[in-house]
């Protein structure tokens, strides 16, 4: 297994270096630079010659390849154009951020997701079943960010403004203004508080795309030989879907598992332009309209990681769940 | 009913404990107090620490208005922070000026330079020197004085290539060179300065930035210092807190500001926020998480208006919106034709329609309140279509083969696209408003989405251009000089769109900015405003009025064209609202 991991790992170097690689051309095709964006007649073509040459940006393009992919295979990621500091400074600002609330989603999403499909398994064509379906299909066709306003209008806006609930969660942001001065149980609960709407918005809709995978692989389980099996041994009904079925039925979810993980680092920029949220998906969205490269070059070798190391999370799961695979 | 029993042992509880753990970890990090120094630059480790240990000392005001914490929410960073020397941007420009750094002088309400960290000044016309005398009693927030070579220090940094600083065009007329400034004293500098118009702008538009600090700092490097989002240390009414990048930037109060200057401001924090959804930041208002929402759209007017404890401000800015005209194409070669576009495009309503009646439409860039204002253009090329379908009878642009479209002599069609950048609203509402008001005259308008870093591209690189007609907008500075736009001698540089050469425009655009006096100045721009009508290089469409959405309970916000955070060190909060 360690062996396997190993290779695993190896592998993904070149194919890591290679994502960066096309990503760096591909971004040097685009029109202007981040100097070109700095866009008041103050400014004299000769500062702006200053600034490029300040950014490196004077240099051809295999020039800047080879000395970006130098300095980064020594950790250095350069300096940002468009935000005066160091890239390594900003990413370890801005990921943990991200980590929070994707992991947040993720446990959401495969918990909620998981529990429905293996509901809906159970009580297979009864009104459970056609009326979460109904629900997941809702949530699978909504698009994320609209969904995110409708939350904040909901539990934020109504919640307080409207109906007076006597529970509302903030509409943006991690903390609260006061956080600083907080007790840390309350800095706690300040910080969960502004996780809730941002992370169900995300994990709605993932949940509702696994609760689908989670019950047609469920009920293809439960129509075994070995579940017949199980029940006939007189097994509770509990015993038999949680510790035999599920964990065959885990197996396509898991590859889910692998397919969600990096779109979760990425594919939040929606939810978190909403909800003003300072994670890596803003950060680089923003970096490629300012032409600010060394920022997206950064921003896309972690997303390549992330695609691969979810990968390799999903294979090893498999091997866990699943005695059959194994790696030698 | 076990099924659910059972999950709940196993299948939620188990991970949800891990997840809080794991966010109590994640919350153990650097940013649990307001000025942790765990994970800063070197830099910031050494100079937060001295800051602390100076304001210490000082005994925080008492009185009524003396508290509370404001929270202002906006759209966007500030990405160039608190680094004078490489900023171009608005709000990090504000914050500059008052709220954390000083600038030598600053203007009053009615856009008159008025002291502030200098004490005087004096200029000696025969000799060609300005003078700035400074305010004793200024210190930085680390307790250094603020003295002569501050100013130096700025003035040699910014006019130095090596910075590349933004805004280096500002000192046009002073001397460059190694005489160029000269301390006559700690708290007396010297400048050589060659007599124009509006000399003092700079020093109200640029903030002062501390030598001792950064004046080992290579200029080349000044851009990238730590200093500007890490840990600035100014010398004005706030002192940095802290900067959550992309989240928020936090100020508390300064009590060591100049008694004379007013003293310390009242509110005890001040918070600023970044939100980048609109729909949110009114949600924050609405649910008064935020005491100030800048700039909200002009959509969302009824539902401030309609909050009882919000009130919606307007104030006159210093931006336009335009559609910019390439006079390089066939079509738009003929000043007639421009004329017969702005004539035939019913501005009135695009200012009712986009912006909710909050503009005034214009002819030239010079902002109704401004001094240079003339009244003489305020009314001209008002919506006429017959006007403008006679110009354009008159420059040879019939409809010769009733397809609707007029042609040229030669057949080719009047067919004009209009360029906008993706991801605006209002300047696709635009270029569509456009579209529909002109087809009826005979000219086809093609709006057409471009990204802006592409845009921006396609407009100002002098050997590209292309473009027919784009709507975007200019923000100025209260020194108004239109030479980059539209001096002959500009045709090739990055914002000579139009590419038109008017030899009157040049003669005005050549004297406006050597005249000292305003009262000479006066007939002058008269004339420029009513040249530009002829020449029309672009099509104006509004000035801006700029919008505010405040909660009641933040008292005494001055709004107007100097900007937001014009008198920030006023604002306060009844002690039973904070």
């Amino acid at each position: 297994m360690i062996a396997f991991v190993l290779r695993r790992v190896l592998a993904s170097i070149p194919l890591v270096l290679g994502i960066a690689t096309i990503v760096f051309f591909l971004l040097s095709l685009a029109p202007g630079d981040a100097a070109s964006l700095f866009v008041s007649p103050n400014i004299t073509p000769e500062v702006l010659e200053q600034m490029r040459r300040n950014m490196g940006l004077d240099q051809p393009v295999h020039v800047r390849y080879f000395r970006w992919m130098s300095a980064m295979l020594r950790g250095d990621f350069g300096i940002s154009f468009s935000r005066n500091q160091p890239v390594a400074d900003i990413i370890v600002q801005i990921l943990p951020n991200t980590l929070i609330l994707s992991f947040c989603a993720f446990l959401l999403a495969f918990t909620a997701g998981i529990l429905v499909g293996v509901l809906q398994a159970v009580r297979q064509n009864r009104l459970t079943d056609s009326s979460l379906s109904v629900v997941g299909l809702f949530f699978y066709s909504m698009p994320s960010f609209w969904l995110a306003l409708m939350l904040i209008l909901i539990f934020s806006l109504g919640a307080r403004n409207l109906w007076g609930w006597p529970i509302w969660f903030p509409a943006s942001g991690m903390t609260s203004v006061e956080y600083p001065f907080m007790s840390p149980v309350e800095q706690l609960r300040d910080r969960v508080a502004h996780l809730v709407l941002p992370s169900v918005s995300l994990a709605l809709v993932l949940a509702a795309g696994i609760a689908r995978y989670m019950r047609g692989s469920m009920l293809e389980v439960i129509r075994q030989d070995y579940i017949r099996t199980a029940r006939s041994k007189g097994l509770s009904e509990l015993s038999v879907i949680f510790k035999h079925a599920l964990r065959n039925g885990l197996i396509p979810v898991i590859t889910l598992f692998g397919l969600y993980l990096p779109f979760l680092f990425s594919g939040t920029v929606l939810i978190e332009t909403v909800f003003a949220w300072p994670g890596m998906g803003r950060l680089v969205v923003d970096a490629i309209f300012q032409r600010d490269y060394p920022v997206v070059m950064a921003g896309t070798f972690i997303f390549a990681i992330m695609v691969v190391v979810g990968n390799l999370v999903a294979d090893v799961l498999y091997a866990l769940v699943d005695p059959r695979i194994r790696y030698d | 009913m076990r099924i659910r029993h059972v999950l709940g042992r196993n299948g939620v509880r188990g991970p949800a404990f891990v997840a809080l753990t794991l966010l109590l970890s994640a919350c153990g990090g650097g940013d649990s107090a307001g000025r942790a120094l765990a994970g800063l630059p070197e830099f910031c480790q050494e100079v937060l620490p001295r800051v602390e240990a100076y304001l210490s000392q000082f005994e925080q005001p008492s009185g009524e208005r003396y508290g509370g914490t404001a929270v202002v929410g906006t759209i966007g960073e500030m990405p160039d922070g608190m680094n004078a020397l490489v900023s171009s941007d608005y709000s990090s420009s504000q914050h500059q000026s008052f709220v954390n750094l000083m600038t030598l002088i600053d203007f009053d309400e009615d856009f008159e330079p008025r002291p502030y960290l200098a004490e005087s000044w004096e200029f000696d016309e025969e000799a060609e020197t300005l003078t700035f005398r400074l305010r004793d009693d200024v210190r930085w927030h680390d307790g250094t004085p603020t003295s002569a070579y501050d100013v130096e220090f700025t003035f040699s940094r910014a006019i130095d290539p090596e910075t590349a600083f933004p805004n280096a065009a500002f000192w046009t007329h002073y001397e460059k060179g190694p005489d160029a400034v000269e301390v006559l004293d700690s708290l007396t500098v010297r400048l050589k300065v060659a007599p124009h118009a509006e000399l003092l702008d700079p020093w109200r538009a640029t903030a002062i930035m501390p030598e001792h600090l950064l004046g080992d700092v290579p200029p080349a490097q000044l851009r990238q210092h730590p200093y500007g989002s890490r840990c600035p240390i100014g010398n004005g009414p706030f002192v940095f807190e802290a900067h959550q990048a992309d989240a928020s930037w936090s100020f508390v109060r300064n009590p060591a500001f100049p008694e004379a200057l007013g003293g310390p401001p009242y509110l005890n924090r001040y918070v600023y926020r970044i939100i980048p959804e609109q729909t949110t930041l009114l949600t924050e208002l609405l649910t008064e998480n935020l005491d100030f929402y800048v700039a909200p759209g002009p959509d969302q007017t009824p539902q401030i208006e309609s909050a009882e404890r919000l009130e919606l401000r307007t104030f006159q800015f210093r931006s336009y919106d335009l559609v910019g005209w390439n006079a390089r194409r066939a079509q738009l070669a003929d000043p007639r034709v421009r004329q017969a576009l702005t004539l035939g495009t019913n501005r009135e309503e695009i200012v009712q329609a986009i912006r909710r009646g909050f503009g005034e439409v214009a002819n030239a860039g010079v902002p109704p309140y401004h001094w240079a204002f003339f009244e003489g253009v305020r009314d001209s090329l008002r919506y006429d279509p017959q006007r403008a379908a006679a110009l354009l009878d008159e420059a040879g642009w019939i409809d010769r083969d009733s397809d609707g479209v007029r042609e040229n002599a030669d057949g080719e069609p009047l067919a004009i696209s209009i360029k906008y950048n993706l991801g605006n609203q209002q300047r696709e509402d635009i270029a569509q408003i456009m579209q529909a008001q002109l087809q009826p005259l005979g000219i086809a308008i093609t709006p057409q989405v471009v990204e802006w870093g592409t845009l921006l591209n396609q407009i100002n690189t002098p050997d590209i251009r292309d473009f027919d007609g784009v709507v975007i907008g200019w923000v100025t500075e209260f020194k108004l000089d239109d030479h980059d736009l539209f001096h002959s001698e500009e045709v090739d540089q990055p914002y000579g769109w139009s590419g038109t050469m008017d030899p009157e425009l040049d003669r005005l655009l050549d004297t406006l900015q050597t005249v000292v006096d305003r009262e000479e100045a006066l007939p002058l721009w008269r004339e420029y405003q009513y040249r530009l009508l002829d020449v029309q290089p672009y099509t104006y469409l509004y000035h801006i009025e700029r919008l505010a959405g405040l909660n009641r309970r933040l008292q005494d916000v001055e709004l107007d064209a100097r900007g937001e955070w014009v008198n920030i060190r006023e604002w306060w909060i009844p002690a039973e609202l904070r």
